[in-house]
């Protein structure tokens, strides 16, 4: 029988780091990878030559980027994967070092995310089908029309969707790695330019450049290694799935998402109402109504009443997107899942500074890539 | 003047209105669109069980979106994006005839397609448009 992550040995975030999000400049993918992956190792007391396997998740960079940026660290020989499962890539570096560790493979393993803005070509379009929308249903458009559907079922009005927007906006405005640090009003958002439906730019997340790295552990590693035990997190649980066919075959992401995060609840036996720190997949900001519903967080259709009564907000009932989110974070693809995981062991740590959820002991990252998969893990804190 | 389709693999003019070019699973019925025979994606039978088939440009529409920003250079914005179940099965996005503004749509309408001249193709060129029946 299949057997879940928590069965093998216990796994632990030790150390994580970040270079800021930002908009594409001339800084090489080298230079923001290495400033991650230091900072990381600096947050988690361990040197370079203790990591023994590096995931390098990347969307848009050209082959094989990984050792012409780990060499500038020692080039200590380590084991280097590189990693491509478009915006859930960091995710599933996340998930493969987890494992690694878990297995009793490795003691100390890096997942670096990193990426730049570039022209890639999409597997859908290689796969040998003409499109019959072509060019013309972009993501906004595809989130467009789920808005739309949602706003059919339930009576969702234009300020719903960009109250989303506003929150996770004041978030970034409280993130120094965030790429969006401006707080924006419902109705300055509203009144931004119109990209399809309902949707207006604030309510798309920007695609920039930076690099995300999160060290993992195991209880050996930490001990042999004496990094701080008192600042790890556990990694309860990882649950990796892809698009089926459903009978709503216009709604997968939400029912791709519903499927993967029960799965990832259910290893790490935790309840939806035991979460204190949700970071979701926020690329537009009908998802975030969408997903808080699927994930349990609330009933379907009462997204939009909790999210304006505050439920959602840092200091609410569970943070949602207290990054700020894809929205105002940023999505720079690669690091992106990985920025979830350094977000959630901040806030458990309690060390989220100017953002902190108070108490937040249980935290789940969830991202949908292209194609449709989905990755989602759930990390606590020890009491 | 005769006519050309823009995606002649996608669909062709039929009777009463254009057909789009499917292909149906011989082992479980599922209809799979655009036409293809690299493996039916409910039930994995391939090659020659994915047969051929015509199936009407009808549908319920799902949902729909006025596109604002710029897309491509073959089509100008605003312009809108139907998302629609095809009595057949198949769920498509296609584009709404010109004419249409989001007033003039509700999920649950019955869309039909019609060939539709675009103004930034050639003159003789129709693609595939879709438009709620009896408009």
């Amino acid at each position: 029988m299949a057997r879940a992550l928590a069965s093998f040995r216990p796994v632990f975030v030790a150390g994580i780091g970040l270079h800021p999000y930002q908009k594409y400049s001339m800084t090489a993918y080298v230079a923001l990878g290495l400033a991650a992956v230091r900072e990381a190792l600096a947050d988690a007391g361990a040197r370079w030559g203790d990591v023994e396997s590096a995931y390098v998740a990347s969307a848009m960079l050209g082959m094989a980027p990984g050792r012409p940026m780990l060499r500038h660290l020692g080039a200590s020989g380590l084991s280097i994967t590189h990693v491509e499962n478009a915006s859930a890539s960091g995710s599933s570096a996340f998930r493969l070092a987890a494992h690694e560790i878990a297995s009793g493979q490795s003691d100390l393993v890096i997942a670096i995310g990193v990426d730049k803005p570039a022209m890639v070509e999409l597997g859908v379009r290689q796969a040998g089908l003409d499109l019959l929308e072509r060019d013309r249903v972009a993501a906004f458009t595809h989130f467009a029309l789920l808005a739309q559907r949602y706003a059919d079922a339930y009576g969702a009005t234009p300020e719903d969707f960009a109250r989303v927007a506003a929150k996770n906006l004041a978030n970034g405005a409280r993130n120094p790695y965030a790429q969006r640090r401006e707080a924006r009003s419902t109705e300055q958002i509203l009144a931004a330019t119109q990209l399809a439906g309902f949707l207006t730019s604030p309510q798309s997340c920007p695609i920039g450049e930076g690099a995300a790295a999160v060290i993992l552990a195991s209880e050996d590693g930490l001990k042999r290694l004496q990094l701080d035990r008192t600042r790890a997190v556990r990694v309860l649980s990882s649950a990796s799935r892809s698009e089926r066919l459903y009978d709503d075959e216009a709604g997968f992401d939400a029912a791709l998402t519903e499927e993967t995060v029960c799965d990832a609840l259910r290893d790490a036996g935790v309840s939806p109402s035991a979460l204190d720190i949700v970071e979701l997949h926020d690329a537009f900001s009908v998802e975030e109504l969408l997903y808080v519903e699927r994930m349990g967080l609330c009933d379907p259709g009462d997204a939009p009443r909790r999210l304006k009564a505050g439920h959602f907000d840092i200091g609410g009932e569970v943070a949602v997107s207290a990054s700020g989110g894809l929205i105002a974070m940023g999505h720079p693809l690669g690091p992106t899942g990985l920025g979830q995981i350094a977000e959630i062991t901040r806030q458990l740590r309690g060390e989220a500074e100017g953002r902190q959820h108070a108490g937040a002991k249980t935290g789940l990252a969830h991202m949908v890539g292209l194609g449709a998969v989905c990755v989602a893990h759930v990390l606590q804190r020890d009491a | 003047m005769s006519i050309r389709i823009e995606h002649p693999t996608l669909y062709k003019e039929g009777e009463p209105g254009p057909v789009l070019l499917a292909a149906r699973c011989t082992a479980c019925s599922r209809v799979s669109f655009p036409r293809q025979h690299f493996g039916c994606e409910a039930c994995g039978a391939h090659g020659e069980a994915m047969a051929p088939a015509e199936i009407a440009a009808r549908g319920t529409l799902l949902s729909f979106a006025a596109v604002r920003k710029q897309m491509g250079a073959d089509i100008a914005a605003p312009f809108a994006i139907g998302e629609i179940r095809l009595d057949d099965g198949p769920v498509i996005r296609c584009t709404l005839d010109d004419a249409l503004n989001e007033a003039d749509l509700r999920a649950g309408q019955i869309l039909v397609g019609r060939l539709a001249h675009n103004p930034k193709s050639g003159a003789d060129v129709r693609e595939l448009r879709f438009a709620p029946e009896g408009r």
